[in-house]
């Protein structure tokens, strides 16, 4: 599987970035959805992947950064492209603030916890507190982006933003796994209590792990703003967060297994159009059988991600 | 500057009714080899555990090099140089052997929070120094050819091994070893034996639990002995040879050895 990753990545991003130009606009949509949920699917997997804390509250961040971007845009005027910084900031900070009090909670009281997050800002945006989020119909009519006064009006040009959101966030992960606290987020998963006698305040590095998450959400929710040129309540709610999870279980916390299971649930259903009713019951099934057949997810997370010159096969043994 | 010392007064922990350390006090020094027995159950491994801050004690002190480290977190007190080993190995199993020595080197790594995101010049220095310190330990512990292997697929004796080079990896000033010998077999124990000289050979203090008599008269220079939570004799493995009360409480717990 190693070297099909070696040459996997150039191939995936070769066809990647010639995509927009085989498809028609239909498809280029159905793309632009893989690589946003893609990322969405990506930052989860920094919280429930590596560091093992059952968060399934995802779409909150994810819709914290679209509406942002869509308040500051549809009602402040800010281009669109501006609202970036705020959209990863905002829900990384909500991130520390949501993260803080709940993260020594064990898994099933996590998950309810991240649940009822989630359910209190659907009910934020859709009571219209403040009166800045448009209520059960959301915001739209925001602006098209533009890139130093230059109008990128059509989809292609929203492909591509969303690809280099993909490309940025895949750069973080990878950043992350060659780092202090990267490796820190493996310990704490692996065993809390041995990650804390080696000296480790695993308290930190889940706040730290929480806040990354949100905030790459957040970006691809401002992608997400972007493409529809609209948020609703709906797009952020409960489900999404469920759909979030499982890719990551039933993917296995990798980037291909990610991939695979973004593919899977936002993609085949498109294909399969007749059977897009069917997709929930389809993907139920899938999850069921994955889980049964392969627990470590289809493609299973990988360890061993250490530097080439302490790998020296036997010539070192006794 | 206090010397390494730990010195706990009066320790006492409780679990319920039952008073699993009373009122414990005994003083390691500086470059000792200092060994705790007593048999299954006496609470050797709960005081080992009020030291390394997984639980605090209800009463006593607990000092260190003239410090009052108890109530510390655990990882506090890797800070200030203790660090263990536990009794049941407890390793990162999924892991390669090289992961889980470089988490020793979590609290000497310079690289700050936000370098998990973005690399830079001095962030790759560090991480490849450390590399290197992981090397240092895999060499010591003759570990070189598991580097890439999971530790959940190796034998007992070579994961004992991994979790003292992780511990090691600290650099630690006082490194507390809770029955270091248990499940290694006559070849594996005599190597630990070797290792553990070697340890104290490069400046750290050892303390440790053991079970194996025969082994721990070899290798202590003080031993305490402890039963139902007290402290019954301390001295130099010859004088504990030679204790009254220790030969009874161990002839009165024949059957709970295990090996
Ligand atoms: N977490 C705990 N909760 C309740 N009782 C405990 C706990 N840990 C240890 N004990 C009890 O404390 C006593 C001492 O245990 P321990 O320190 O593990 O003994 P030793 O290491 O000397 O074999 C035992 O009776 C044990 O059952
Ligand atoms: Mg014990």
């Amino acid at each position: 599987m190693k070297k099909l990753q070696g040459f996997g990545y150039p191939i995936f991003f070769v066809v990647m970035a010639l995509l927009p130009h085989l498809l028609d606009s239909r498809w280029q949509a159905v793309a632009i959805t893989f690589l946003i949920f893609a990322v969405v699917a990506l930052s989860q997997d920094i919280i429930l992947g590596k560091s093992g804390m059952f968060h399934m509250g995802q779409a909150l961040f994810f819709g914290m950064g679209a509406y942002i971007t869509a308040i500051l845009n549809a009602q402040y005027g800010w281009p669109l492209l501006t609202t970036i910084p705020v959209a990863i900031l905002v829900p990384a900070f909500f991130g520390v603030i949501l993260a803080g009090p709940i993260v020594h909670l064990r898994g099933d009281y996590l998950l309810v916890t991240t649940i009822g997050f989630n359910i209190v800002f659907v009910q934020v945006v859709q009571n219209n507190l403040g009166g800045i989020t448009g209520g059960p119909n959301g915001i739209f009519g925001l602006d098209s982006m533009s890139f130093f006064g230059i109008q990128l009006v059509s989809q292609v040009a929203v492909y591509y933003f969303a690809f280099a959101v993909l490309l940025v966030t895949l750069l973080i992960m990878r950043n992350l796994e060659k780092s202090k606290a990267g490796r820190a987020l493996h310990y704490l998963r692996e065993d809390q209590l041995a990650a804390e006698s080696i000296g480790i305040n695993t308290r930190i590095y889940k706040i730290f792990a929480f806040a990354v998450g949100a905030g790459i959400a957040g970006l691809a929710g401002t992608v997400f703003a972007t493409q529809y040129s609209a948020v609703s309540p709906e797009a952020f709610n409960f489900m999404q967060s469920v759909l979030f999870f499982s890719i990551v279980i039933v993917g296995g916390s990798s980037v291909p297994g990610v991939l695979i299971g973004v593919f899977v649930m936002f993609v085949l259903p498109e294909i399969f159009r007749e059977f897009a009713t069917w997709r929930f019951f389809i993907f139920g099934f899938a999850m069921i059988a994955a889980m049964i057949l392969r627990p470590h997810g289809i493609w299973p997370a990988t360890f061993g991600k250490i530097p080439k010159f302490l790998i020296k096969g036997d010539n070192h043994g006794a | 500057m206090a010397r390494n010392e730990l010195i706990l007064s009066d320790v006492t922990k409780r679990f319920g009714g039952l008073t699993a350390v009373d009122a414990l006090s005994l003083k390691v020094e500086e470059g000792q080899i200092y060994g705790v027995i007593g048999p299954n159950g006496a609470g050797k491994t709960t005081v080992f555990n009020c030291i390394t801050g997984i639980y605090k004690s209800e009463e006593g002190s607990v000092n260190w090099r003239g410090e009052e480290i108890r109530g510390l977190t655990p990882y506090q007190i890797v800070d200030r140089g203790i660090v263990r080993t536990f009794q049941t190995i407890r390793l990162f199993s999924q892991m390669s052997v090289a992961e889980n020595i470089m988490s020793g080197r979590h609290i000497k790594s310079s690289q700050k929070l936000w370098h998990g995101i973005i690399h830079t010049a001095a962030s790759r220095r560090d991480e490849l120094f450390n590399w290197h310190k992981v090397e240092e330990q895999l060499d010591f512990f003759d570990l070189g050819e598991f580097a890439a292997t999971p530790t959940g697929s190796l034998p007992y004796g070579i994961q004992r091994r991994v979790e003292m080079a992780r511990a090691l990896a600290v650099e630690p000033t006082l490194l507390i070893l809770d029955e270091p010998a248990a499940g290694l077999n006559d070849k594996e124990t005599l190597e630990l034996l070797e290792t553990i000289f070697k340890i104290r050979g490069k400046g750290v203090t050892v303390l440790l639990i053991e079970h194996d008599m025969d082994m721990v008269m070899e290798m202590t220079d003080y031993l305490a002995v402890i039963n139902f939570g007290k402290l019954i004799a301390e001295g130099t493995p010859a004088e504990i040879q030679q204790n009254p009360a220790v030969i009874e409480a161990y002839l009165g717990s024949e059957d709970d050895d295990d090996e």
